[in-house]
């Protein structure tokens, strides 16, 4: 095979070569038209080309090869202790760059391997991106899975998957499958999403729409958020409407809308709902603020609610000390030991020992010992102890008036 | 880089030891079992005596671990190391959280 020589310190001009072209430090290529070299081309140090090269592999080792034009691989890029910078498009197969690879122009590859930074000044496709620094793309990004060991900043996004351990900044798009985030990850605008797991910071800037997500730190949506489950473990806002199926809030979490559920919603920490709640099921172990609450079937409070509207659910039980503040609609409510509530509505409503309510309005109603109700209104029957109190004796009407929600 | 990012005051905050620990084990873990020092120093900004001696601490602490592959030492993250990351995250979320806007503060209070 042959070989075409640039020595060291040299400008040459060149157009098309045969065999491969080898390039010694600080050399210069000045180019006619197109350089065009069918077999490898190797640079040794820093160098330049002044216009579009071609050729069938890249090698460049220790320094930065600039290219002033395009630059068409047919094969691979393999770039060792080296930065590749080049000013138009780059087309290529492979790419395994060492230090850094700055394109100004469109990128086209398969797989891109990169050690220290990414940054592209127009779109990028490829198959695969994966770059232990930066990534720094101005245009659209299309691969399929995509992976920074520090930070990416991405103006638009059509990915399978997306993962950093560091910051992501995404101008909005599509992640169909997963976003992993060990640090921070940020999206401006709408951005549809398989699955969200962040387990420092997630802000979502425009609405959000996925399946599951998962925060262990601290999320944040600024517009509406739609889900299928929501875990989080840290901090949670969210500040439109949100639905989805399960939430479980461990930590604290706030909610500027209405809060819809096909399924479940478990709080261990705090949920402030600034409109209303609809689930299927609530579990409630720390404290929960909200306009009004719909639940379909059954909520248990371990905690404390604060539902100015009301909570109704099929059975709502008040556990040991917890506390409601708002009405309690249901068909059967109860209050555990030492369970303090205002208003109680419901077919059947029980007070266990020492709890206490304001008012109760139920057909059938029982009063443990030490029990407190200041008025009882029943249809059927009231079965109060002894040792219970009420401020003015049980009323039994023919009819109960409207119950709330 | 990891922590190169707006402290409190809005200004760059200035990387501490834990974040030079979280990035040498972010950037090994991109490299699923076969990442070099030099790929290492440059996905993690730091020259490579600096890696080198972050390294060995992490291997010493059981977060990382250490292999030849063609002559060469190669580094991966143990499942140690992937709970400091874990944590780290988790705990830098909080930090987060606890600087937001007065807004957020208001939430918290109540």
């Amino acid at each position: 095979m042959t070989e075409t020589r640039v020595p060291r310190g040299a400008t040459v001009r060149l157009g098309t070569v045969t065999g491969d072209l080898r390039a010694e430090p600080n050399s210069r290529i000045e180019v006619d038209g197109r350089l065009v070299v069918p077999g490898e081309v190797h640079f040794k140090g820093k160098s330049e080309v002044g216009g579009d090269l071609e050729c069938r592999y890249f090698r460049a080792e220790d320094g930065t090869v600039r290219i002033g034009g395009g630059l068409s691989v047919q094969e691979d890029i393999h770039c060792e202790d080296a930065i590749l910078e080049v000013d138009g498009e780059l087309k290529a197969r492979d790419v395994d760059v060492d230090r850094g690879l700055r394109v100004k122009g469109a990128i086209h590859g398969r797989t891109f391997d990169v050690g220290g930074f990414l940054e592209g000044g127009s779109t990028l496709e490829a198959t695969r991106v994966s770059v232990g620094g930066l990534v720094r793309l101005s245009g659209k990004m299309i691969a399929q899975d995509v992976e920074a060991g520090g930070s990416i900043d991405i103006a638009d996004v059509d990915l399978d998957t997306l993962e950093a351990g560091g910051l992501v900044h995404i101008g909005g798009g599509t992640v169909r499958q997963r976003i992993k985030v060990g640090g921070r990850f940020v999206s401006d605008a709408p951005t549809e999403f398989g699955a969200l797991d962040a387990g420092g910071f997630a802000e979502f800037r425009g609405d959000g729409t996925g399946g599951s997500v998962k925060v262990g730190g601290f999320f944040t949506a600024r517009g509406n958020l739609t889900f299928t489950t929501l875990d989080a473990g840290g901090f949670g806002t969210i500040e439109g409407n949100a639905r989805g199926t399960d939430v479980k809030v461990g930590g604290r979490f706030r909610v500027g809308g209405s809060l819809e559920l096909a399924g479940d919603l478990e709080v261990g920490g705090y949920i402030s709902v600034a409109k209303e709640i609809g689930a299927d099921r609530l579990e409630l172990g720390g404290k929960l603020s909200a306009r009004r609450a719909v639940i379909r079937t059954t909520a248990e409070v371990g905690g404390a609610v604060d539902i100015p509207g009301g909570l109704k659910a099929q059975r709502v039980t008040l556990g040991h000390r917890a506390r409601a503040a708002g009405p309690l609609v249901g068909g059967t409510v109860e209050l555990r030991d030492r369970a303090k509530a205002d208003d109680l509505y419901g077919e059947s409503v029980v007070l266990r020992e020492r709890a206490s309510a304001r008012r109760v309005f139920a057909t059938n109603v029982r009063l443990d010992d030490g029990a407190d109700a200041e008025e009882i209104t029943y249809v059927q029957s009231a079965e109060i102890s002894p040792r219970a109190r009420t401020a003015s004796p049980p009323r039994k009407v023919d009819q109960l008036p409207p119950f709330p929600l | 880089m990891l922590g190169d990012r707006e402290g409190r005051s809005g200004g760059v905050r200035r990387r501490e030891v834990t974040d030079l620990y979280a990035t040498v084990l972010e950037v090994v873990k991109r490299y699923h079992g076969a990442a070099r020092i030099t790929r290492v120093s440059y996905g993690a900004g730091m020259p490579v005596d600096r890696v080198r001696l972050l390294i060995r601490r992490l291997i010493d602490a059981g977060l990382l671990r250490s292999e030849d592959l063609d002559g060469r030492p190669v580094y991966d993250i143990t499942a140690r190391g992937q709970e400091f990351l874990d944590t780290y995250w988790k705990m830098r979320g909080y930090v987060e959280a606890l600087d937001r806007s007065p807004e957020d503060r208001t939430f918290r209070r109540r």
